[in-house]
């Protein structure tokens, strides 16, 4: 089933696009003074020299550690083919050592065309490690080791990373070892006997500057002019873009979208709800989907919550605000009921439920998580005595109720009285 | 959570029932179980012959438009790559209904988890498995999965195996499908994995991190032609981003309002017009209540029977005349029913929702609470003196107990009554108060055994006093009995979640134990005994 539309085939085509950033990111390869470069330098001298490194990539999440660090191994991997050999681990797969031992074994054993047992004990396979880094380094053969999620290795006894950086002491290894943490504190975790084997060489990732996101747009939306999509439809697809991305309202909506998070992966889902937008009728961007995707990623859940409630939920939500307010230290079911009685006492209302009916409700909230209770212990008490709080703050509450169609006017003034 | 009235289709459809049934023919014939075809890469999606079309899809799920299209454009195009998304909303919204109609519409491959059914990592992680490997647990391989997996880091290996040969699998039925123009296969390239339930999985570990994985899953495979979606009734916010986690591209699930609900109700229903009706009266006012499919449902169904009692004939379509007089009928069941549909669920809960109402006054009128002052189930003399003794030792003060069951069998306690002047109408006040916050509090066994003997003997001689009672010489014949006894009667107790055993305090070390019934259930039970409790009830 061939795609015959040239406007769902670019949609294809940049969804493939930002789906892997690595594409993205191959910008940021020309450019002297990157992390790139320095990234490459630092792995290709202790491939040329045959000498030990370690490097510690440290940045915010979502700001290209990883992939840039692709890149950097895939050139290496095209400069000097048969030199390289790559394992990569994840703190959150593997940071049990056992585990991990295992996993680096495995990988050398797939690269290498050698038998893996799965029964190895973990002192087989510790063995094995460093039998083949002695090997590699007398092949002249780098290992590069890259741990992902940093951070969870040095949880417990770090004893993988030790035997790591301490095989990496020896003349005969050649190996470099490379974490990867959102952490910027990641070196301070270390114990000292791991810490003193290490090289202190940190590279700070940050999101990216102004110039570098207009860069990255249209860097990642135009669409390519040698492709086999017509290329009359290219060219205005993309003087569209350009229009679009120049006007100063998409400026407006790029800023609003970096004031909560400047990252490039936030950016980047961004993107990909704008793509998922586009209509494929006339096939171009235009700013009311941008304008679209910004409202679909920023979310509101909690007022959203609120919409969602019952009058009956609300009428609980506004007691609770009710006895926050008069400070008392500790709230539950049943003060919550006598504040809700005493209102219906004094203003009549016509949404009078009965005690089992309000538990039900009140069970709605906690499940909705506007409400939540206080600590987990007390298993054994009912859940009508347990200390509650809301999770809401009064702002968020006045907003909902505000916003929400048919909210009774007594609710208005029982929580503007309350404030 | 589902669209009520989907004839066609299972309203959960489970992945396995799926598979169990992957057209008609089999499912006739389910007891020869080993006389089922083998899997094939197209039972991953749907293989009925009848597709729905978009339209059916949108009038099936009514109020899910705006949703719908949504989801379908961030599915995209066949084959085309996609970041995970999350759906959430609150409880029966429809957000499983939706995702598994539209892989119905689509017919693309997926496979469907659910974090109730599959209840830990590991089961989660087989059940993924056994699907995408086209593995079927039955007698021949004794009810195994493919491969035993706990840890993520296996799960992760073997994933990325059987994503592959699905992949492949599927590329090579592509390449085929264009000269054999089958109906039934599945359709594209892509696999999704559909993780449903989400907020289940926050409370399954502390320690492990099962949810930063499968946030981060597409991140670690790397794999193009794998979609993830993430079904949760908690909105996103409620997950701690703990380290790992990766946000997914939100969608909301909306609670129904009351003209989608109307909608959904209406479907299916025999007379239309007199369930419009009905309708009419009822929903406004329950909406103010919940808007919940579920809870709606079962609260109009046993009202629609009350409603239609009048007719003889439900086919018939009432006039404004005859709504008149169904009204005048039905009006005044519609107050209690209000009161009455919603009991809590849970049924610790709904016990305990009884307490103390009688208090607060709150509960008085309504039909909730029966006035029967039968209990309704059966109980020992011996458990029922237990309880008595443990709703005792729970309310009042320990320091009380020995000027209330001294040898003089309770009597003193008149002596205690005094003018209730401004200052201990405070107290008592305060006293009210603590009570609601603090609920029963908890006792040692030792206390509870005191007051035990302390009633039993005071009951022995008591039959002298009140000459009509004659439970003496029956009580005889148990109270000599063995403290093991006793002991055993306390365990059921226990199990029967009337008395609830705490943790052990850090002092004394022993386990202390909390009674968990309502005032008014203590009070039937010592009726049944003709033993007076409020004699013995220490109020403020």
């Amino acid at each position: 089933m061939g795609v015959e539309n040239p406007a769902e085939q670019a949609q294809v085509l940049l969804r493939t696009r930002l789906y892997n950033p690595n594409f993205i990111f191959t910008i940021f390869s020309d450019s002297p003074g990157s992390n790139y470069s320095k990234l490459k330098y630092i792995m290709s001298s202790s491939v040329t020299e045959a000498c030990n490194n370690s490097v510690l990539l440290l940045g915010p999440r979502g700001c290209g550690k990883v992939p840039i660090l692709e890149l950097v191994i895939k050139d290496l991997l095209q400069e000097y083919p048969d030199m390289i050999c790559v394992v990569k681990l994840n703190g959150l797969l593997h940071s049990d050592d056992n585990c991990a031992l295992k996993e680096i074994a495995r990988q050398l054993c797939m690269e290498h065309h050698l038998m893996f047992s799965k029964m190895a004990s973990f002192d087989d396979n510790s063995q094995f490690v460093l039998s083949m880094l002695r090997e590699c380094g007398l092949a002249h053969k780098t290992v590069i080791f890259v741990l992902d999620e940093f951070d969870l290795f040095t949880q417990g006894k770090q004893r993988l990373l030790y035997s790591l950086l301490d095989a990496m002491q020896s003349v005969t290894s050649q190996a470099v070892v490379i974490g990867v943490s959102c952490r910027l504190d990641a070196d301070q975790l270390l114990e000292k006997r791991v810490r003193s084997r290490f090289s202190h060489r940190k590279l700070l990732f940050l999101p990216p500057s102004q110039e570098d996101l207009q860069k990255i747009l249209q860097h990642a939306l135009l669409l390519p002019t040698e492709s086999e999509l017509p290329s009359q439809y290219v060219a205005t697809y993309n003087t569209k873009l350009l229009n679009t991305l120049s006007d100063d309202k998409f400026k407006d909506i790029i800023t609003s979208l970096c004031e909560c998070d400047s990252t490039l992966n936030h950016l980047l889902r961004f993107l990909f709800a704008a793509v998922c937008h586009m209509d494929t009728k006339p096939g171009f961007l235009s700013l009311e989907n941008f304008k679209t995707a910004l409202s679909s990623i920023q979310r509101q859940p909690k007022l959203e919550a609120l919409k969602d409630c019952s009058i009956l939920e609300l009428y609980i939500l506004v007691c609770l605000r009710r006895l926050e307010v008069k400070e008392q230290e500790t709230t539950n079911f049943n003060s919550l009921m006598k504040e809700y009685k005493s209102v219906h006492d004094s203003f009549q209302t016509s949404d009078y439920y009965a005690r089992n009916v309000c538990l039900r409700a009140f069970e709605h909230l906690l499940q909705r998580q506007l409400i939540s209770l206080v600590d987990n212990r007390g298993h054994g008490q009912s859940v009508e005595f347990r200390p509650v709080r809301l999770l809401i703050s009064s702002y968020e509450l006045h907003q909902g109720l505000k916003s929400y169609r048919s909210c009774p006017a007594i609710l208005h003034k029982l929580i503007d009285r309350g404030v | 959570m589902g669209e009520e009235g989907n004839p066609r289709t299972p309203r959960r459809a489970t992945r396995s029932s799926l598979c169990s049934t992957p057209n008609p023919k089999i499912s006739t014939d389910k007891s020869k179980s080993c006389n089922q075809q083998p899997l094939t890469i197209h039972d991953l999606a749907y293989r009925d012959e009848s597709s729905i079309s978009l339209d059916d899809l949108i009038s099936n799920l009514p109020g899910r438009r705006s949703q719908i299209i949504k989801l379908l454009r961030l599915l995209g195009p066949l084959d085309s790559p996609m970041l995970p998304f999350f759906v959430y909303g609150g409880a029966s919204t429809g957000k499983t209904s939706t995702i598994l109609q539209i892989f119905k519409h689509l017919k693309r491959p997926f496979v469907y988890c659910s974090c109730i059914t599959c209840y830990s990592p590991r089961i989660l992680f087989e059940s993924v498995l056994n699907q995408l490997s086209l593995h079927r647990r039955d007698e021949s391989n004794d009810y195994s999965s493919t491969n035993r997996c706990e840890k993520p880091s296996d799960f992760v290996n073997l994933l990325q195996g059987a994503l592959r040969s699905v992949v492949d699998s599927l590329k090579g039925s592509m390449a085929k499908s264009s000269s054999k123009k089958s109906v039934g296969w599945a359709r594209g390239k892509m696999v999704y994995l559909v993780f449903d339930n989400l907020e289940l999985a926050r409370g399954w570990d502390k320690s492990s991190n099962i949810l930063p994985l499968l946030f981060k899953l597409y991140d670690i495979l790397k794999m193009p032609e794998v979609g993830l979606i993430f079904l949760s009734n908690a909105s996103p916010d409620t997950y701690d981003s703990d380290t790992g986690y990766v946000e997914p591209i939100p969608v909301h699930f909306p609670d129904y309002t009351e003209d989608e609900l109307r909608q959904i109700l209406m479907k299916d229903q025999g007379g239309p017009k007199l369930y419009s009706s009905f309708l009419d009266v009822v929903l406004r006012p329950f909406c103010r209540v919940t808007r919940r499919v579920d809870e709606l449902l079962t609260a109009f169904s046993s009202l629609y029977q009350i409603y239609c009692e009048p007719l003889d004939d439900l086919g018939i379509v009432p006039n404004e005349d005859m709504k008149r007089k169904l009204f005048s009928h039905f009006q005044p069941h519609i107050g209690p029913s209000l009161n009455d549909t919603f009991k809590a669920g849970s049924r610790l809960s709904s016990e305990a929702s009884a307490k103390k109402n009688k208090w607060k006054g709150v509960a008085k009128k309504n039909g909730v609470c029966e006035s029967s002052d039968e209990i309704d189930f059966h109980m020992s003399a011996c458990a029922k003196y237990l309880l008595i003794c443990a709703f005792l030792a729970s309310r009042n003060p320990a320091t009380l107990d020995a000027s209330l069951f001294d040898s003089t069998g309770g009597s003193s306690n008149r002596k205690r009554k005094r003018k209730s002047s401004e200052k201990s109408m405070e107290k008592k006040e305060t006293a009210e108060q603590d009570l609601l916050l603090k609920g029963p509090g908890t006792f040692p066994l030792e206390r509870l055994l005191a007051i035990f003997q302390c009633i039993v003997s005071v009951e022995e001689c008591l039959p002298d006093e009140e000459a009509q009672e004659d439970g003496g010489l029956e009580g005889e014949s148990w109270t000599n009995g063995l403290l093991s006894d006793v002991l055993l009667e306390l365990s059921s107790l226990c199990n029967a979640n009337f008395i609830s055993k705490g943790g052990s305090c850090p002092l004394e070390g022993a386990n202390r134990y909390r009674s968990m019934v309502s005032e008014d259930m203590a009070l039937k039970v010592a009726k049944s005994l003709k033993f007076p409790l409020a004699k013995y009830l220490y109020r403020g």
